[in-house]
């Protein structure tokens, strides 16, 4: 049966691709000012500190019947809070900022493991969650996809000239009179909904790949971030679809499938001679 | 009797316990062309991000057209060096210039008619008309650093503050920001720190040597001994040697 027969019998692979879909979005534009801003670790420390979150509402669930708050609500409040924090200290704290956002990522994986190690029973939930597994999407996740790609949709669009020139150039930011740090708290906490958007496609393990890559391999060929996103929003999308149906096909992990595409696509990108690509090569930087 | 275009009082400024200024004072009036000039090190830039607010200082106080940085941001304009500025990111000219006018936008407003005439005429005055819609990426290292002199012509500031704008452009294009800045100094104030000390003298009406502290000197005292000695000894010349 190939993945196209399947997708008319098997509503699971339409959620699948939906899913894919929605998360390109995000992936596209929030992975772009990652990337241009070069906030890639501090992307990495706030998806893994996630896990912290994930493990206490399993826990809370399993353990003391607590069942109204879904582990994604878990990941959500955990991204958000480690991203203002480490903003926090990136803006104001004097403590060497790599170190503290290597402390935020352990410790957040650290907390995750021990609430799962009290967890009573194989957690195939919390499997899902570390290595992705785009088929377990369900039609509730899919609302919960679609409201907080909308969420990002309209904040960006509000606040894009200004997330611009925070990216490009933070003192002329403040020197415009711009609130620097709300915006760039607003931002992290964007990277962290993002974050729990994409882990649902390819878990925490592989997020930064679906964040960083579409978006890194568009910076090759485009001169313009709003042209970053949009080409980075195609290139996800089919990144996610491509990756899915080779895993049909394949009966590999789809979340790994996908991240091990979206290698192989960066490295082609890199490879490609930018002459042939109309855009020249990016002088270095400092 | 008008307000100074920049008034330091008594500023001191330390990074922990090592002092870069103490008890500073001077002032810039309008219409002038204040030169900061100073070996590698010496506090230039930090002098210049005093004035500009991007530090506070420890002691003392620094108002712009009498008020404090802060609040002057309507007034000043900032031209960093290019080799701030990541020059692979993905933005245009246009973009670039245009983000000088983001002060005068609300939160959630888009760029008007004004804005879009005020870039084109300050793309006109640094002769980066026909780049409008150049990724920066692209462009010569002078080219660059008059796309972002536009940024700050766009805001129509009444004080330009510009650090070392041709530390990293070759001598023809280091010409051609000058004679830029001799043009802009009929219609703004300008503090310009600089390397290149004969080309800074003979335009600046006041210059302020940075070594160990602040010296004011006349340009006229700014003579070829001291520009040799800059470099090479410790500067600070009483007035008068």
């Amino acid at each position: 049966m190939t993945f196209w027969n399947a997708l008319f019998t098997n509503p699971l692979l339409i959620y699948a691709l939906t899913a894919g879909l929605l998360a390109s979005v995000v992936s596209g534009i929030i992975g772009s000012y990652v990337v241009v801003k070069r906030i890639v670790f501090i992307s990495g420390s706030i998806a893994h500190s996630i896990l912290g979150g994930i493990g206490l509402f399993i826990w809370l669930d399993r353990v003391h019947g607590i069942t109204f708050l879904s582990p994604l609500f878990g990941a959500l409040i955990a991204g958000v809070l480690s991203s203002l924090l480490i903003g926090w200290i990136h803006l104001f704290a004097n403590e060497r900022e790599d170190t503290v956002i290597a402390a935020v990522w352990s410790v957040g994986m650290a907390a995750g493991i021990l609430f799962i190690s009290q967890t009573p029973g194989f957690n195939v939930e919390l499997m899902s969650f570390l290595i992705g597994n785009i088929l377990w999407v369900t039609p509730q996740d899919l609302v919960f996809l679609l409201i907080l790609d909308l969420f990002v949709i309209v904040t960006v669009t509000l606040l894009h000239k200004r997330f611009l020139i925070i990216c490009y150039d933070e003192e002329q930011a403040k020197l415009q009179g711009i609130h620097v740090t709300n915006l760039y708290l607003l931002l992290l906490a964007l990277i962290a909904i993002s974050i729990v958007l994409l882990i649902q496609i390819v878990g925490i393990v592989l997020v930064m790949t679906l964040l960083t890559i579409p978006a890194a391999v568009s910076a090759l060929f485009t001169n313009r971030l709003s042209m970053v996103m949009i080409t980075a929003i195609g290139i996800s999308a089919l990144l996610t679809t491509g990756g899915t149906v080779l895993s049909f096909h394949l009966d590999w992990p789809t979340g790994a499938t996908i991240a091990l595409l979206a290698g192989a696509t960066y490295l082609i990108a890199v490879l490609v001679p930018k002459k042939l690509a109309g855009n020249p090569p990016p002088i270095p930087t400092k | 009797m008008t307000t100074p275009a920049v008034e330091f009082k008594e500023v001191s400024f330390s990074y922990g316990s090592y002092f870069s200024f103490r008890q500073v004072s001077f002032t810039v009036n309008e219409q002038e062309f204040f030169t900061v000039v100073g070996p590698n090190g010496g506090g230039k830039s930090t002098l210049i991000k005093l004035m500009v607010g991007l530090l506070t200082p420890t002691s003392g106080s620094i108002e712009l057209f009498g008020k404090s940085p802060s609040h002057a941001f309507n007034e000043i304009a900032y031209v960093p060096q290019t080799l701030e500025i990541d020059r692979a990111f993905p933005i245009t000219v246009r973009e670039i210039a245009l983000s000088g006018r983001l002060k005068f936008l609300p939160w959630w407003g888009r760029y008007r008619q004004e804005d879009v005439e005020a870039v084109e005429e300050a793309l006109e005055t640094v002769r980066l008309s026909d780049f409008i819609d150049q990724p920066f990426s692209t462009l010569s290292s002078g080219q660059a650093q008059r796309a972002l002199i536009a940024r700050a012509l766009a805001s129509k500031p009444k004080l330009l503050i510009l650090d070392e704008p041709t530390a990293s452009v070759d001598a023809e294009n280091a010409q051609d920001i000058y004679a830029l800045l001799r043009k802009l100094k009929e219609e703004l104030t300008i503090v310009l720190v600089s390397h290149d000390l004969k080309t800074a003298v003979e335009d600046a009406t006041k210059v302020a040597v940075v070594q160990k502290g602040v010296t004011l000197l006349e340009p006229s005292q700014v003579c070829e001994h001291f520009i040799y000695g800059l470099y090479h000894t410790p500067l600070i010349q009483p007035e008068g040697h």
